[in-house]
């Protein structure tokens, strides 16, 4: 029976792995890691692993990594942190029209605090142009916060260049990671990243959990005041068997696994383009995440490949999970320069390391059948 | 009495409680038993906090010493 799951740019399935160590470690009945005695110091000591993981896939001190609950929060955390810090220096901050929700709706609240907001264009790949965010910054900027890469599109952002432009300007750079972590190399140093945005949802790990990189030195309020866990920096009972779980998706994930499903991408681009006519790819065509393909196939609406694909049990999105619910197209598509009309027109179908070739060939053969019978419809 | 000479250091300035308690063991588990670490804590909570917590699990504290606003513990892992 068909079941093929290509919505990992959503989220993607718990890796079996990362559910054996939160399982284990449920049934340890440890105490709540803030507590000092043994079973809560033991709670510590696996909170504190987890870190020293995933601060050095990103080539970070594990001084330097706070847990949070996720993209959202971690998004959230970084623009209004900074904003209320550093207020005093400017209230003038640079992102993309391009940027997850998460970003743009924290962007646009603040515009109603005072704060101004410029939102950068892309080009047709959905590339920022470096030198845009130089002509941008002012003497009030205080903020420029760029995805590493685009949740629709997949395309790579040049955050090393616009790194440095923000350190040779002394203002903070933060960089959303969500979907690239992992998949693409963060160096957190050498790429100039003050802050960036980490979650583990989207690499096989379990839902509710995520971090946040905040570089030593680094001006921020919290979001959240309490009993003052993570330095201070986010309070909040510390979701031990989220955490525990996130470093393991984070220990096993390799280098080998994005080169496969570059390979796949490839694949299916290639033969879809071979058996479907008028077949757009949006997005960048080279530097591009390893594991997202965006299509439009003329004439023929999304929303009816996605209906048609789902009665087959075979998942994909159209433009973005989020905007799957929404009537209105997608702001990355329209930004990539896409008309509104066109822009219904697209599917995203992303990869997981668990994504076979058997399976994107049944669901080559499916769409090119369901594109047939919608355009002689 | 001759100087303790530490096998590996780390600094834990910066740090909070139970951070600071937990990277400390997470170091001397990955350590050869009977070697000495020397590591670096904030005074306030850490100095209070973070030697009972190393003696509870059962290495010893060979000696603590204030420098400023630091202090500096040299551990036997057990």
């Amino acid at each position: 029976m068909i079941n093929i799951y290509l919505d990992n740019a959503a989220t993607t399935e718990i890796d079996p792995e990362a559910i054996k160590v939160i399982s284990f470690f449920q049934q340890l009945n440890t105490g709540n890691a803030s507590s000092l005695h043994k079973r809560g110091v033991a709670a510590a000591k696996e909170i504190e692993r987890a870190r020293q993981i995933i601060a050095a896939k990103i080539n970070a001190s594990f001084k330097d990594l706070f847990f949070t609950s996720g993209g959202t929060e971690s998004n959230n955390f970084a623009i209004k942190g900074i904003a209320f810090a550093n207020r005093e220096k400017g209230r003038h901050l640079i992102t993309s029209k391009i940027e997850h929700p998460s970003v743009i709706a924290t962007m646009e609240w603040l515009e109603t605090q005072g704060f101004i907001v410029t939102y950068l264009p892309v080009d047709k790949e959905g590339f920022i142009n470096p030198a845009d965010v130089e002509k941008a910054i002012n003497k009030k900027t205080i903020l420029v916060s760029i995805m590493h890469a685009n949740s629709e599109i997949g395309t790579i952002e040049p955050i090393q260049e616009i790194g440095m432009i923000c350190k040779k300007r002394d203002i903070y750079f933060h960089t959303d990671a969500c979907q690239s972590f992992t998949k693409v190399e963060l160096n957190v140093k050498k790429q100039n990243v003050d802050i960036a945005t980490l979650n583990a949802h989207k690499i096989h790990g379990p839902k509710g959990i995520g971090a946040i990189y905040i570089r030593k030195g680094v001006k921020i309020e919290p979001l959240l005041h309490g009993g003052g866990q993570e330095n201070n920096l986010r309070s909040g009972t510390y979701n031990t068997g989220g955490i525990v779980g996130f470093g393991k998706a984070v220990e096993i994930s390799n280098i080998h696994d994005s080169k496969r499903m570059s390979e796949l991408r490839d694949y299916f681009i290639h033969n879809i383009q071979n058996v479907v006519d008028d077949v757009i790819l949006n997005g960048a065509k080279k530097e591009r995440l390893c594991n997202n393909i965006n299509l439009i196939f003329k004439n023929v609406n999304g929303k009816k490949i996605f209906k048609k694909l789902n009665e087959r049990s075979i998942f994909i999105s159209t433009g973005s999970a989020c905007s799957s619910a929404k009537l209105t197209p997608s702001h990355v598509l329209i930004a990539i320069g896409i008309k509104s009309q066109i822009a219904h027109e697209a599917v995203r179908i992303s990869l997981s390391k668990w994504t076979t070739k058997e399976e994107l060939d049944i669901v080559i053969q499916n769409i090119k059948k369901i594109i047939g019978e919608e355009r002689n419809a | 009495m001759a100087e303790i000479k530490p096998d590996e250091k780390l600094d834990l300035t910066g740090v909070t409680c139970p951070q600071n308690v937990a990277q400390a063991l997470l170091k001397l588990e990955i350590m050869e038993t009977g070697s000495i670490l020397e590591i670096i804590i904030d005074d306030g909570e850490p100095i209070q906090n973070v030697p009972p917590s190393i003696k509870v699990e059962g290495h010893k504290l060979l000696e603590q010493k204030k420098i400023g606003e630091k202090w500096i513990l040299l551990v036997k892992k057990i």
